[in-house]
């Protein structure tokens, strides 16, 4: 649980302090997830705790195979628990059905991807636009003219991923995500296929969307660097959160 | 947003595509040309018939509508039998023999005189009638098809014949000899197929008809006008067999390779399926998406195969002229829903398949 303090004038013209609690957005509460490998079972996340409050961006760091996209698929509701609860804005995705998932995924959660994973067929605005049609409420103008523009993405919107730099590409991805206002980002390594300079650009556009829109975000990486933009980092191994500190 | 989705991916890989429609189109192609093909022939052989002018057919009980199929076993004198009813002008025998030396013909074997009497007699572009024993006259059809001049030696049944006549087309046959030549060159003496009979006013027939069914019991005894009726596949024995069993290889055709094509489709969009499942997208949504892009490219394969079949037509039409297929309506839009139910059948399997990817592992197809 977390706690906000909001300064307030009240009917006399006098500031006092008010104090609210937050609820996480996302809860992950002894999580384990297990695959099967023939007849033994391999222990991929071995009861994993996470809290992330709401407009909290969080980066999650730990060696290959230590569970970090596991844990992402299984927050984003990608992938089952085996065992414990996940809450994504109250709702438990352990107890939800395949469809129930698929629908809380298309309200309320926004994917990235170090590949980019953009529909090679459709253009830059196809891409960002069939996330809208998905989610069910049409293409809406103003919206898409906000995301495209904070994206930095007005001039490509005619182009396909093919004609894009992997930058670009990224932006597109970053875009699609946010259109219909998740309630969580979940970026999977975005800069993973970048280079320094188009890393850098994107972990800006991501540090502006949770400091300027208050975007809730979770990213895996293993850039260290890019944890700077991030509020708290959270290191992951053997599949379990080995701890959680604030970042400078 | 759908449409251009579905639109987009079907013309992303262009090369697919167009081997998807290409099949749709041929499966169509075949469906149309088939059908047409034998209810052309049908049709065209029927009008022939309804040509003559005759107002009564006379033919064996078990006799074929495909009057070359059915042999000659009426014996000739049962024309002067019919020749003294009352009511009846002019009566003609014929004996129609099957050829399949260079191609398939039937030979009208007609006695000159009474088939004249019939029919009004023939219209000739060029020469004149039969008058020796080897005298044969050809319709100008067949005269082209088989670059048949006046003046020719034509063999037929093993036997040359001299073209003495070339005359219009839509009288009975193509080919006419004189029937007692062919008699003798089958086997077939004093024996007949066929017997027209002319009746004195037309609207006679019904009380001729009755009168030959009193001395000819257990005879087809129709009219004329109702051949066309009769000459459609369903009663032509195995013909209709034939028609299904064309179309069933031709759907079969289209449905692997639609099956083919979607599945490989599928397989390619794994880490696209993964995306939108990531997106939110539901399993139905992929299926109407996969279905649809199916539709379209069946809609392309429909409209090319429709517009292949006027092209064979024409090819056949060139090098067969004697030909005829009829091309309608009704059976463009049957042919295409065919192709649509097997297309989508086709699809069906890939569509469910994509529904049950696991997204976690789609997203990480190469």
């Amino acid at each position: 649980m977390g706690i906000t303090v909001t300064i307030r004038t009240n009917s006399t013209g006098q500031t006092e302090p008010e104090i609210k609690t937050l609820e996480p957005i996302l809860k992950v509460e002894n999580v384990w997830k297990l695959y099967h490998a023939g007849k033994v079972e391999v222990p991929a996340l071995r009861g994993v705790n996470l809290d992330v409050l709401p407009g909290e961006a969080v980066a999650v760091m730990g060696p290959s195979g230590c569970g970090k996209s596991t844990l992402l698929y299984v927050i984003g509701g990608l992938a089952t628990a085996s065992r414990g609860k996940v809450l994504v804005d109250g709702n438990d995705l352990v107890a939800m059905s395949d469809a129930e998932r698929t629908k809380l995924r298309r309200h309320k959660i926004g994917f990235v991807f170090q590949r980019f994973n953009l529909l090679p067929a459709l253009s830059a605005k196809g891409n960002i636009a069939i996330a809208q049609y998905i989610h069910g409420d049409g293409f809406d103008p103003h919206r898409f003219e906000v995301v495209t523009k904070l994206l930095g993405l007005e001039g490509r919107l005619s182009h396909r991923p093919s004609e894009m730099s992997g930058g670009e590409q990224q932006r597109v991805a970053i875009a699609r995500a946010i259109i219909n206002e998740p309630k969580i980002l979940l970026a999977d390594e975005p800069t993973g296929n970048l280079d320094t300079k188009n890393s850098e650009v994107v972990l800006e556009m991501l540090r502006r969307l949770n400091k300027d829109l208050g975007q809730t975000i979770v990213m895996i990486t293993h850039n260290p660097e890019a944890t700077t933009y991030f509020d708290r980092v959270v290191h992951m191994r053997d599949g379990v959160i080995v701890d959680g500190v604030p970042a400078d | 947003m759908m449409g251009q989705f579905v639109a987009n991916n079907l013309f992303h890989r262009p090369v697919r595509t167009l081997i998807g429609v290409l099949a749709i189109a041929v499966e169509v192609m075949l469906v149309i040309t088939i059908v047409g093909l034998t209810s052309g022939m049908l049709r065209e052989t029927a009008k022939r018939i309804e040509g003559i002018g005759a107002d009564i057919m006379i033919q064996p009980s078990s006799a074929s509508p495909m009057f070359m199929f059915s042999g000659a076993p009426m014996p000739i004198k049962i024309g002067e039998k019919i020749q003294e009813l009352k009511y009846v002008q002019y009566v003609s025998p014929a004996l129609l023999q099957f050829n399949t030396s260079g191609g398939v013909e039937a030979i009208w074997g007609i006695d000159p005189v009474s088939f004249r009497e019939v029919s009004n007699g023939f219209v000739f572009l060029e020469g004149h009638d039969m008058q020796g024993p080897d005298d044969m006259l050809i319709d100008d059809w067949q005269a082209k098809a088989k670059k048949v001049n006046l003046g020719d030696k034509y063999n037929v049944l093993n036997h040359d014949w001299n073209v003495v006549g070339i005359v219009e087309h839509g009288k009975a046959g193509r080919i006419f000899v004189p029937i007692t030549t062919l008699q003798a060159l089958v086997g077939a003496h004093d024996k007949a197929s066929i017997f027209l009979v002319k009746c004195t006013r037309e609207d006679h027939t019904a009380d001729v008809m009755a009168e030959i069914k009193a001395i000819l019991p257990s005879n087809k005894i129709q009219p004329v006008k109702e051949y066309m009726s009769l000459m459609t596949s369903t009663n032509i024995p195995a013909l209709q067999t034939f028609i299904n069993s064309m179309i069933a290889l031709a759907v079969s055709i289209g449905l692997l390779v639609i099956f083919l094509s979607m599945y490989t489709t599928v397989l390619e969009r794994t880490r696209d399926i993964g995306v939108l499942k990531a997106l939110g997208a539901s399993k139905g949504l992929i299926v109407r998406a996969l279905l649809a892009e199916t539709t379209l490219l069946c809609l392309l394969g429909i409209f090319s195969g429709i517009g292949l079949s006027y092209a064979v037509r024409a090819g056949f039409l060139k090098l067969f002229p004697t030909l005829s297929i009829l091309i309608t309506p009704g059976w463009m839009v049957r042919a295409g829903l065919i192709a649509i139910v097997g297309s989508l059948v086709g699809a069906s399997y890939p569509a469910w398949h994509a529904t049950r990817k696991d997204a976690v592992e789609a997203l990480a197809y190469d």
